[in-house]
């Protein structure tokens, strides 16, 4: 399902995208350099990195929560000024509201948009179900695990009815096992939903177990974009799969090179 | 018993097993009790051997002392007068300060011209004790009610405003990225965070300023007053009567011990969400 073949509509648009960040005053870290990224309608993009690669801050730009020092960032051709209930961003570090239940969690973006409160009831129940939680709707996050706790993290941001997800190395706190599951859920869940997915991970059987495109960053600041592989396998995947294994092999050498 | 999904588990409660002697002796209330006993019963050891001489009282007539207070006029009202007046003057100076101090507080964290117009003056008289201020308080005001309400004040004030202030400087500020990503503003970012997110800090300042409080009245009431628990004890300690000094500490500490607990179950009321600290 490469973009050219099939002619999908273009939902996000980054053009030269540079970004600096200033530390201690006056030490220029120049994080990311001449970002040029398009993403489908409907994709799932993986950006995959290792640590302090700039692509959590990639990600933030498209959020709206950064702004680049030059270029600019294009969502449905319109030019992206600031964070917007039309992307949905799920946090590496879950960032639930502790003060308030899962429902009270799934509801927020609703509530902060007026929604009427039996509506949006209605609304987060209907992704409380989708992500897995029935049942769970009066539990506090402190009395959740950390699947579940990401889980609710997805719901609240998919019950904002964002056309793009962001996806800020959601499964980056849980363990290997819980992490593996997760990533079926993901699929699972966006089957059901189908949005315009951006996901940042370091874990390249992540990026092959979801993607539809792999982006490849730079291992080493300012971050750019070092590669793209295209994952044209159908779903659900095997990890074990040739065809995977194959491309596997490909960015693993890639890595080494970087590294 | 536990609820899960899949490979992911919450448990909800332990279950119960049978009785057995290891379990009774090692049971927590029970070595509560045990404490709370041998310290008793070392203390009326020690008064009715007579080590510190007469002043030391037993408790048992330190308690006995406190019915009589009970039943007669002393200093112009009973023991429910003297525990009034002083449970008022704490009431009145803590919830003043406090009314002042939170939201001050809170603008102050919220808002970077506050901040920098009150922090230097506040940080002019943060290190000074609340006690110091008595003399100068009954300077200005005299030994009526308002100067020890104003010790009080001053020394609830410090606490609760440092607390309001911190609990907002350390909320995590991706919380409010959160908010923004949903479509909230900044108001939505004060109300659903930076409010909520506080809650505990605000309260362990409150906490922290009642126990304040109660020092500073004491300190106010042994200098100069005509009634109250503070008067009590400045009496006993005048006319020699350890029962009374005694009896007097022993109803500030259960006064200030009901009125944290009452704070506490007004935290629990709203912030449900907070797993209980167990307090020593």
């Amino acid at each position: 399902m490469t973009p050219s073949s099939l002619l999908p509509r273009l939902k996000i648009h980054c053009e030269a995208i540079d970004k600096t960040f200033i530390q201690k005053g006056h030490v220029e870290v120049p994080v990311i350099k001449d970002i040029n990224l398009d993403v489908a309608e409907n994709e799932f993009l993986v950006v995959l990195g290792p640590g302090q690669c700039g692509k959590s801050t990639l990600l933030r730009i498209i959020a709206g929560l950064e702004t680049p020092d030059a270029g600019y960032v294009l969502l449905d051709g319109q030019p992206v000024t600031g964070p917007g209930p039309d992307r949905g961003l799920v946090f590496q570090g879950y960032m639930l509201f502790a003060w308030r239940t899962v429902l009270g969690n799934v509801e927020m973006g609703l509530k902060l948009r007026n929604v009427p409160r039996r509506e949006r009831h209605a609304v987060a129940r209907r992704y409380i179900k989708l992500v897995g939680l029935e049942g769970f709707e009066k539990y506090y996050p402190h009395q959740l695990s950390g699947g579940m706790k990401q889980r609710t993290g997805i719901a609240r941001a998919y019950a904002n009815s964002p056309d793009v997800m962001l996806l800020d190395e959601p499964f980056g706190q849980l363990d290997a096992q819980t992490r593996m599951f997760m990533q079926h859920e993901t699929i699972r869940i966006w089957e059901q939903e189908k949005r315009t997915v951006v996901f940042v991970t370091n874990n390249i059987d992540e990026a092959l177990f979801l993607a539809d495109r792999v982006i490849l960053m730079e291992g080493k600041l300012p971050g750019r974009i070092k590669k793209e592989y295209v994952v044209d396998l159908p779903r659900p995947r095997d990890h074990g799969h040739p065809d995977l294994l194959r491309l596997r092999e490909a960015i693993s050498e890639e890595i080494a090179l970087v590294l | 018993m536990s609820r899960a999904i899949a490979n992911e588990t919450v448990g909800i409660s332990g279950g119960r097993e049978g009785f057995s002697f290891y379990r009774c002796i090692t049971n927590t209330w029970f070595l509560y009790c045990v404490s709370l006993s041998v310290f008793f019963l070392v203390w009326d050891r020690v008064a009715a051997w007579r080590i510190f001489g007469d002043s030391l009282a037993q408790p048992l007539v330190v308690l006995d002392k406190l019915y009589e207070l009970t039943q007669i006029r002393f200093a112009g009202t009973n023991l429910g007068g003297h525990i009034w007046a002083s449970t008022r003057r704490v009431l009145i100076g803590f919830s003043l300060a406090s009314a002042i101090a939170v939201p001050l507080g809170l603008c102050m964290a919220l808002n970077r011209y506050t901040n920098a117009v009150v922090k230097p003056v506040f940080d002019l008289f943060k290190p000074m004790p609340p006690i110091a201020w008595v003399s100068i308080s009954i300077l200005w005001f005299g030994v009526g009610e308002f100067s020890k309400i104003f010790i009080i004040a001053i020394g609830t004030f410090v606490p609760c405003l440092l607390n309001s202030y911190n609990g907002v400087r350390l909320v995590e500020p991706e919380l409010y990225d959160v908010i923004r990503v949903l479509g909230g503003k900044r108001k939505d970012e004060i109300i659903e965070v930076c409010f909520p997110a506080s809650f505990p800090a605000i309260f362990a300042g409150l906490q922290i300023s009642l126990s304040v409080a109660w020092t500073c009245l004491l300190a106010a009431e042994l200098m100069n007053a005509r009634d109250g628990m503070g008067f009590l004890i400045k009496r006993g300690m005048d006319t020699y009567q350890p029962a009374l000094v005694l009896g007097g500490m022993i109803l500030i500490a259960l006064m200030a011990w009901l009125s944290s607990l009452a704070i506490t179950l007004i935290e629990r009321r709203l912030c449900p969400w907070k797993t209980g600290i167990e307090n020593l």
